[in-house]
């Protein structure tokens, strides 16, 4: 039964501090849990008077949710549930929200290895970016590097997921293995997608896409845990290749969909809600089966489109570099969402629970032993994926114990925004942001000069804080870091 | 209704049609019209100048949008996602509008209200025009159309980039 007696919560949140990285909201008015944040003291300070700690008080309201509201440390105010939230809700009880899961369905990140040296590629970088520049489709209005697709085979994909690219030439069998999920969720549901999702999806396949979206040639500049780095296949030096996209049109469709959808059903189940962009239903109703199916088949576009994104920048490498596929030796080390709301079993106040975990800018942190982290890393755990900005390093952790005791096994996605779009292109004004990063050793190739400024490095904050405050709390700690050397931005 | 034609946008005078307001991560917009069908204009060009720049986007084809919602705000952000949805299906960039309410005194009874829009413009080319911020949708969060005291109208739509 959904308990629906819990009205909002006015008084003003106050954080208290439970340990080193954790703060704490007490569970006060209509919070069935208490709200967790990780941050560093300074940052905990500036949180004060944000919006989002309100974000993360009203997910707390939610019928079902187990634990606590969580936040991590890249959290900012976001559509209902804050970017950088966890809500674990118990599939008997509880619901899900297609606001707990986002816009950009199954927008996560893959990271490639390679067989090459930062000094193999030495002078090469610009020619090598111009090259993925033009090959992997990117920007606003892009259309798929394939043809577009049919209605059938667009289906196939829905369901498959990654599996489907594979079979259509675009990788190994192997790379799915390498994937979270396998690169495809169960229960995808084709009839619960709209013929507007179809008509977005059906030529946006094998697209980048734009915003903070990016393809990055990268160098491992410092390995800080061995034994992770070389079950991962990574070492200092080594030429990287990360991407970072997600389900494009057609998960936005999706979505907007379904807050249409959940809107009148929170109404009809009697869920009261804080905010009305917590819509939401029970997990176990129509609406919310049919909108965890229609999730599913986004969520799998997202996993083909990188997956096919992956062939499409081996294919251009080898080009750009005049290699053979065997001496560029392109493989895939992980895949990661981070958005996204999936079935779990964790253990909880000494319970064992099934439930509909929700990631909304949150990256998935299965710790060592774990079925689901593929055998290769099963002994150090699941490779944890987190992009910074354009002009500093991004960050290759490890899932532990820690975070499925923590965390429902989730930490942070990234850096997040330190600036707004208005205050970051107020920064760039008559600066040129493509020479200031070349200047520092980083090429950028980008389709459109405003997305350059909006995402330039000082709009984000410091990735080393958040990834480090992670570390500190024992639920990621760190195994490389990645430098940028060259960048695509759509 | 009016018969005048479809008006173009003129990217000259942006700063008195809309105005980008501060916001972590998105794009939210505050739109001035003197009524509320020319505030649902201003809504179309805002939404197309976020996309593209609309100096060399020519008038070559008419599009007619639907929307309707139970207030004001809802019927503009629905008309604003058929055009982001034609945007996104067949590259249609729109560069002029005409917004007709089709409510009140042409349906009596009904409360919802329901706007038409003629847009002309053209399909998407990139090696003409110059491409701006990638919108996924057209949100619900911060939605609101509010009269002011001079009789002039003013929303407040976010948009997820």
């Amino acid at each position: 039964m959904i308990d629906v007696a819990h009205p909002p919560n006015r008084e003003p949140a106050r954080l208290t501090r439970i340990s080193e990285s954790i703060w704490e909201i007490a569970a006060t008015g209509g919070m069935r849990v208490p709200g967790r944040v990780y941050a560093d003291e300074a940052s905990a300070g500036r949180l004060g008077s944000d919006p989002s700690l309100d974000q993360v008080r009203n997910v707390a309201h939610l019928p079902g949710i187990e634990g606590y509201s969580l936040a991590m440390p890249d959290m900012h105010f976001g559509y209902g549930f804050p970017i950088g939230g966890v809500g674990a809700f118990r599939v008997d009880d509880g619901v899900v929200s297609p606001g707990g899961v986002g816009y950009d369905i199954n927008c996560g990140v893959r990271l490639l290895a390679t067989d090459l040296d930062a000094a193999d590629i030495s002078g090469k970088t610009g020619r090598l970016v111009d090259r993925l520049f033009s090959d992997v489709p990117s920007g606003v209005g892009s259309h798929g590097a394939i043809e577009r697709l049919t209605s059938p085979a667009l289906v196939q994909l829905m369901v498959r997921g990654a599996a489907w690219a594979v079979e259509q030439g675009f990788g190994e069998p192997a790379d799915l293995e390498h994937t979270e999920a396998g690169g495809a969720l169960p229960g995808a549901d084709p009839d619960a997608v709209s013929e507007r999702a179809y008509a977005r999806g059906l030529d946006q396949v094998g697209t980048l896409g734009s915003g903070n979206h990016f393809l990055e040639i990268q160098v491992v500049d410092q390995v800080f845990d061995q034994e992770a780095a070389t079950a991962y296949g990574l070492r200092e030096g080594q030429v990287t290749v990360m991407i970072h996209c997600g389900s494009r049109g057609f998960g936005y469709q999706v979505c907007d969909d379904y807050l249409a959808v959940m809107g009148a059903a929170s109404a009809r189940y009697g869920i009261e809600l804080p905010d009305r962009q917590l819509a939401c239903a029970p997990v176990h109703s129509p609406e919310g089966r049919r909108y965890l199916g229609a999730m599913a088949c986004a969520a799998n576009y997202a996993w083909a489109n990188r997956q096919m994104i992956m062939h499409l920048t081996g294919e251009s490498m080898q080009k750009a570099l005049g290699l053979s596929p065997r001496s560029l030796g392109l493989r895939l080390v992980y895949d990661v969402a981070h958005n996204i709301a999936k079935i779990e079993t964790h253990e909880s106040g000494g319970r064992r629970l099934e439930l509909c975990v929700h990631r909304k800018g949150a990256t998935r942190a299965f710790g060592p032993g774990h079925p689901e982290v593929p055998s290769a890393y099963r002994a150090v755990g699941q490779p944890v994926l987190i992009p910074g900005d354009m002009g500093t390093a991004s960050y290759v952790c490890r899932g532990t114990e820690e975070a499925m005791r923590q965390t429902f096994g989730s930490t942070c996605h990234g850096a997040g925004r330190a600036l707004s779009r208005t205050q970051a292109l107020k920064r760039a004004k008559g600066r040129a942001i493509d020479r200031e990063l070349a200047a520092a050793g980083v090429v950028v190739r980008a389709q459109g000069r405003k997305t350059l400024m909006e995402e330039m490095p000082e709009a984000y904050k410091d990735i080393h804080d958040v990834v480090g405050v992670m570390d500190r709390a024992g639920v990621s700690p760190r195994v490389a870091r990645l430098r940028p050397l060259g960048v695509v931005k759509g | 209704m009016s018969t005048s034609e479809p008006r173009r946008f003129d990217p000259g005078s942006r700063a008195l049609v809309y105005r980008e307001l501060d916001h972590p991560a998105d794009l939210w917009l505050e739109v001035r019209g003197v009524d509320l069908p020319n505030l649902v204009e201003n809504a179309l060009f805002a939404l197309y100048d976020s996309m593209v720049a609309l100096e060399r986007v020519e008038e070559r084809r008419e599009v007619t949008l639907h929307a309707s919602g139970a207030s004001a705000a809802e019927a503009l952000r629905t008309l604003l996602a058929e055009a982001l949805f034609l945007f996104a299906t067949e590259g249609f960039v729109g560069v002029a509008a005409q917004v007709h309410r089709l409510d009140s005194s042409t349906e009596p009874g009904s409360g919802d209200v329901r706007f038409q829009a003629r847009v002309r413009g053209e399909r998407l080319d990139t090696t003409r025009h110059e491409t701006r911020a990638e919108v996924k949708a057209v949100t619900y969060h911060l939605l609101d159309v509010t009269r002011e005291a001079s009789g002039a109208f003013k929303a407040f739509v976010l948009l997820d980039v």
